[in-house]
């Protein structure tokens, strides 16, 4: 299994804020060093690695992570869902909850 | 399950594959009774109920009762539940969860930082425990509610609530119907809908978080209206070259 980090640099040059967050928690939950390679989709460069890469898989927000195994590649936009089912690591259930909605803002009428 | 033939007289035309009757036949084929439920937000989605109970007579339903909603809304919960004759499984969010935040933040913080906190401990941590024990569920979205549902389909794989080791199916009948197509069933058949709606309420979530619009305002200007329509910061435009699972 190889796990990629994709982050976003915005305009500006500044990280865009919830990229930040992530990185953070990543270093702050003990699994920074799963993973493999990250890569920066940089809004000043179109071919920056990051952009190509969210165009290639139909992305459309950062950060995610792109997980491959032989058979499959799968992306995970929630980082909460990605601690638990890839790196099996416990996640705060009502973070995760939270997250999951700013990510799909069309459950929030359920 | 034993499933009633369908009449097919609503908007779409008959035999059409996405005619919300055939979505629901397919799906009510599909799984056991008890594996698969109605999402009912005590709106207008009460046309599901409906559909739903011509075709069987296991309709499962349940909402999620935020301790928010309307006295309106509650009251016509209950009117749903008599008039159809099936119960309603009223879900309600863990008391510890709720009581952390309004110890915290108080009863309006939402007006403060967002929604997403308080939608997050009443109404998706009851619907993922819910879901934990179904296959599949079948809610009332539809495309036309707004930018972040202009591309549901009648049925989908829940990349959200399910997993590899417990897949979920997510129905949307109602997906390609528009406001107008689901008032025209609900008058035309004289479906008992929640009376908010004549007061200019076009979506109904709980109290503080919803309000009347005018006529030609999007209904998405009756929910969270102070904050912006959709978060642009971390968006990437791209599309999609390569096949992929995005899984949430």
């Amino acid at each position: 299994m190889t796990i990629t980090f994709v982050k976003k640099i915005l305009a500006n040059g500044e990280p865009c804020p919830k990229c930040r967050d992530v990185e953070e928690r990543l270093a702050r939950d003990g699994v920074a060093s799963r993973i493999d390679s990250v890569l920066i989709a940089d809004e000043r460069d179109p071919d920056s690695p990051g952009l190509r890469i969210a165009a290639e898989l139909g992305v459309t927000r950062a950060p995610f992570f792109i997980v491959e195994n032989e058979d499959e590649t799968i992306v995970y936009t929630v980082y909460f869902k990605f601690l638990r089912e890839v790196l099996r690591t416990p996640a705060d259930a009502v973070s995760e909850a939270r997250e999951l909605l700013a990510v799909h803002p069309d459950l929030d009428r359920i | 399950m034993a499933l009633r033939s369908l009449e097919r007289n609503t908007t779409q035309p008959e035999g059409t594959v996405d005619s919300p009757e055939y979505v629901l036949a397919e799906a009510y084929e599909r799984f056991a009774a008890d594996r698969i439920a109605i999402s009912f937000s005590g709106a207008e989605d009460v046309v599901l109920i409906e559909l739903a109970t011509r075709i069987t007579d296991e309709v499962r339903v349940f909402s999620l009762d935020t301790g928010r909603l309307h006295p309106e809304t509650y009251r016509f919960i209950e009117r749903v539940r008599e008039h159809y004759g099936i119960e309603i499984e009223l879900l309600s969010p863990d008391h510890r969860e709720v009581e952390d935040l309004v110890r915290r933040k108080g009863l309006f913080s939402f007006y403060q930082d967002g929604h997403q906190e308080c939608c997050a401990i009443r109404k998706i941590q009851p619907l993922r425990r819910k879901l934990a024990g179904l296959d599949a569920w079948i809610t009332g979205q539809r495309r036309d509610q707004g930018v972040t549902r202009s591309d549901v389909p009648t049925e989908q794989d829940d990349a959200v609530f399910g997993s590899a080791s417990h897949p979920i199916i997510k129905y949307n009948p109602l997906a390609g119907w528009t406001s107008g197509d689901v008032w025209t069933f609900i008058r035309s058949r004289d479906i008992p809908y929640n009376p908010l709606h004549d007061k200019g309420f076009a979506s109904i979530g709980c109290e503080p978080c919803t309000r009347p619009i005018g006529p030609h305002d999007h209904e998405r200007n009756g929910r969270w209206w102070w904050e912006s329509p959709i978060e642009k910061e971390c968006g990437l435009h791209t599309q999609n070259v390569r096949p992929v699972r995005i899984v949430g």
